[in-house]
């Protein structure tokens, strides 16, 4: 056992690994500006005429036709930059669909995926046989492409809003179930606060996600609000047991304070908290290395989420659980 | 210890069942992992219509459920989502261009008049017709009772000629395809001996059933028709009535009922604007004609809301690489924990492969269609199952640093991380439960793999784990702290 005598030990001889409280403002200091820079990306992404929304919107909230074609060069593609295929579909001529205006090819979105072996375009809605003609077209550049290695999603604007309304309402349903289970087994403040850690995880992870879009035009897709979701879970998943573990303490170590209660019981559960973010990092960073295109955004704002969930499990609500003793410092 | 080898006995039981379960019934692939096209309808409402009740949408999948049968794709599917979309499935379908364009127009029911002089024709392909089908329902019954034979006293010969007739000799496929064919062919001659439509189901207003008075067993189908359509009735009837040319009646192009009208109808046709069909129809047939004439008698108009079609190459890849990314992360995972714990992380690891494949079987016995997210998310709750092995681990480790004796420790280690882990576990069933019930797409099956991975990490963490640990706790050798913690850690014996 340490001898030594400092500020943050307890008068049972215990001392916290993780002096929490002596630098909860510290604490406070990072988290709000990390959510400043977060809400200025999502405000300056509304603002931004191109974009008009918190998050710059992928197609499927959009609407849009989307086309995929892999490359069948093998490990050797010959060089190809999206500025060609972009300016080859701004000048190309698509068959027209009675009673349809023709789609306005004039801003594709050209993406080269996987080292230049996939191909990504995205496209306002096309007809079937439009969709054909760009396929055609682009095959004269970048061609020739994998039989079978192509893929064409056309999706309506309206299927997106209602994912978008969906998902909010369970998100917020999902809330209330959450902070009424916290109020019944702890009490309402420990269901204040994993709400105030949730709603911190979730707007960091959107804010960065508002600044990808600003500074590398990312688009976010359905995925993304998954991605969210489960970040919400993970987070009071994470936050509750901390909580589990104070209130653990403040029943056995009556005699101390809140603040040394709450360190004690963050350093106790410190190894369990960075263990278990670390295993599920392990999974999410396999998944961006080996994941391919498709899941590597998903997999970054997972993984994203995963260690601001373990930040605010292990600094920011419980240092804020400090704010309700009577008299500090 | 008993108790212990019980437990065991059961854990090792259900892996063998789930192994079993694995090889038995193979994972559901979704669509984005093997190819084929994915199109979601809306129904939409129309005229007097506001809003699109349940009856209004059986009625539309009811039609399209025939014109996707029509299509010929195996092991197609169509689901009703939410309260007016439709989404249907065709695996290995590569032009979804076609699919989407049935899908899209709206039912066509039409009253027609058999053509002049078509009579003889027209009996022939209608005996035709009742002997294929005839046969069809035959092999169906004899598939059901698991029997084949021949004896079938229909005439097989004058059906061979009919389908060289067809054009289709040599087809391939089963015989019950062969004859489907031949029924469709069929059908398209039948339709072509009608003349151009005179009423269309626009102007019908109800269709309801009714069993005969005369047979109760028999059931007739009745219509009613606004102003126009009356009118047009009775004009079509009236132009028939005693010629023995059929009125026959055409949903989506087939021909689904033909009636003569009787000479009284000569001076004024059929007027009233009501009208029933009789055909000798069971209540099941007449209930089916009920819900395809509201098909058609309803024609709310359906709009292509996504069409998405995944190459098979691409779909392979998306397995390859999500199959090298999960196994990646649990070997990753796997080594961190048996670093980290030595003994009991050998026993977590065990218990996670238990916990995969648990998962896997679920997957199959519900079952769930797998998708690149659902991967996703099953590989994401593996590091959120390790998450409870990591609580019982570290009170394992506290209690040893205190002093406690080995069976002591985990006892108290399992009963301590309790509460922690049913809480944070508890605190996710609610999102998932909230996720799954009021989410669409997408967020449903993502809830439903996250919500089984939470309940089966419960159950695996709190009984696979401790029935694992204790069972090699028999193990004289295996009872030493020093497998549980590095020697620096142990309290000195003195203490």
């Amino acid at each position: 056992m340490a001898v030594s005598t400092s500020a943050s030990e307890t008068p049972s001889g215990q001392r916290p690994v993780w002096p929490l409280s002596s630098m909860r403002a510290r604490v406070w200091i990072v988290s709000g500006v990390v959510v400043l820079v977060s809400l200025i990306g999502l405000g300056l992404s509304w603002r931004d005429a191109s974009i008009g929304a918190p998050l710059r919107p992928g197609l499927d909230f959009t609407g849009g036709t989307q086309i995929q074609l892999e490359r069948d060069c093998g490990e050797s593609c010959a060089d190809l930059r999206a500025i060609q295929v972009s300016e080859l579909l701004r000048g190309l001529e698509l068959p027209e669909e009675p009673g349809e205006p023709l789609p306005n090819l004039s801003a594709p979105r050209v993406q080269l995926l996987d080292g230049g072996t996939s191909l990504l375009l995205r496209l306002p809605t096309l007809s079937a046989a439009q969709g054909q003609a760009v396929i055609e077209a682009v095959t004269s550049v970048a061609g020739p492409f994998i039989a079978g290695g192509q893929s064409v999603e056309t999706i309506g604007p309206s299927l997106g809003g209602q994912l978008l309304r969906s998902s909010l309402i369970s998100l917020l349903v999902a809330f209330a179930g959450i902070a009424t289970y916290i109020t019944i087994r702890y009490d309402r403040r420990y269901a204040f606060l994993a709400l105030v850690a949730l709603a911190h995880d979730v707007i960091i992870v959107c804010g960065v996600f508002a600044w990808l879009g600003l500074l590398l035009q990312l688009e976010v897709d359905s995925l993304f609000a998954v991605a969210l979701l489960t970040i919400a879970g993970y987070s009071v998943n994470d936050t509750v047991v901390v909580f589990d573990r104070i209130r653990e303490r403040s029943r056995q170590d009556v005699e101390l304070t809140l603040r040394q209660q709450v360190d004690l019981a963050v350093s106790a559960t410190l190894t369990r908290t960075l263990y278990t973010s670390g295993t599920t990092l392990m999974p999410l960073l396999a998944l961006i290395f080996f994941g391919g295109s498709t899941l590597y955004w998903f997999a970054i704002a997972l993984a994203l989420g995963v260690i601001v969930g373990s930040w605010s499990s292990i600094a920011l609500a419980p240092s804020l659980l400090t704010l309700w003793e009577p008299s500090s410092d | 210890m008993a108790r212990q080898q019980g437990w065991f006995a059961l854990v090792l039981a259900l892996a063998i069942a789930a192994a079993a379960l694995l090889f038995t019934s193979p994972l559901q692939l979704g669509l984005d992992l093997r190819g084929g096209s994915q199109i979601t309808v809306e129904v939409q409402p129309a005229g007097e219509i506001k809003r699109v009740v349940p009856e209004q949408m059986e009625a539309v999948k009811l039609v399209l459920d025939r014109r996707v049968n029509g299509l010929g794709v195996a092991e197609s599917t169509l689901q009703t989502v939410g309260e007016n979309q439709l989404v249907l499935q065709l695996p290995g379908e590569q032009d979804p261009s076609r699919a989407a364009r049935i899908l899209g127009s709206t039912a066509l029911l039409e009253f027609r008049a058999l053509k002049l002089g078509a009579e003889q024709d027209f009996k022939s392909l209608r005996q035709l017709r009742a002997q294929t089908k005839a046969i069809l329902r035959l092999r169906a019954d004899q598939a059901k009772r698991g029997e084949l034979s021949d004896q079938s006293g229909l005439d097989l010969e004058e059906l061979a000629e009919a389908q060289k007739l067809f054009g289709l000799e040599g087809a391939s496929g089963t015989e019950t395809e062969q004859l489907e064919q031949l029924l469709a062919k069929v059908n398209d001659a039948i339709v072509e001996l009608y003349e151009p439509a005179a009423l269309t189901g626009k102007d019908l207003v109800t269709a309801g059933r009714q069993p005969l008075q005369s047979n109760p067993n028999s059931w007739e189908v009745t219509l009613g028709f606004n102003s126009a359509g009356a009118e047009a009735f009775a004009e079509l009837t009236k132009s028939i009535a005693g010629t023995g040319r059929l009125l026959g009646i055409v949903l989506d192009g087939r021909s689904i009922s033909e009636a003569s009208v009787g000479p009284q109808f000569k001076a004024a046709g059929i007027s009233g604007g009501s009208a029933s069909i009789s055909g000798n129809f069971t209540a099941e047939e007449a209930r089916e004609l009920e819900v395809q004439l509201r098909g058609g008698s309803l024609p709310l108009p359906v709009k292509v809301l996504e069409v998405r079609t995944i190459g098979p190459t691409l779909g392979a890849e998306n397995i390859r690489r999500s199959l090298v990314a999960a196994l990646s992360g649990l070997a990753l995972v796997a080594v961190f924990m048996v670093l980290a714990y030595r003994l009991p992380g050998v026993v977590a690891v065990m218990a996670l492969s238990l916990y995969s494949l648990f998962n896997l079987a679920v997957y199959a016995l519900i079952p769930v269609t797998l998708t690149l997210p659902g991967i996703a998310g099953f590989i994401l709750s593996i590091g959120m199952a390790v998450d409870a092995n990591v609580l019982i681990f570290e009170r394992i480790k506290d209690e040893l640093r205190s002093g406690n004796t080995l069976i002591r420790s985990i006892d108290t280690g399992f009963s301590e991380a309790f509460s922690s882990i049913v809480d944070g576990h508890l605190t996710t069933l609610i999102s998932c439960a909230a996720l799954f019930f009021l989410g669409t797409g997408l967020v449903k099956g993502f809830a439903a793999t996250l919500g089984i991975g939470v309940l089966l990490s419960l159950f695996t963490a709190l009984t696979c784990t401790r029935t694992l640990l204790r069972f090699l706790m028999s193990y004289a050798a295996l009872r030493k702290p020093l497998n549980f913690l590095p020697s620096r850690q142990l309290p000195s014996p003195s203490v």
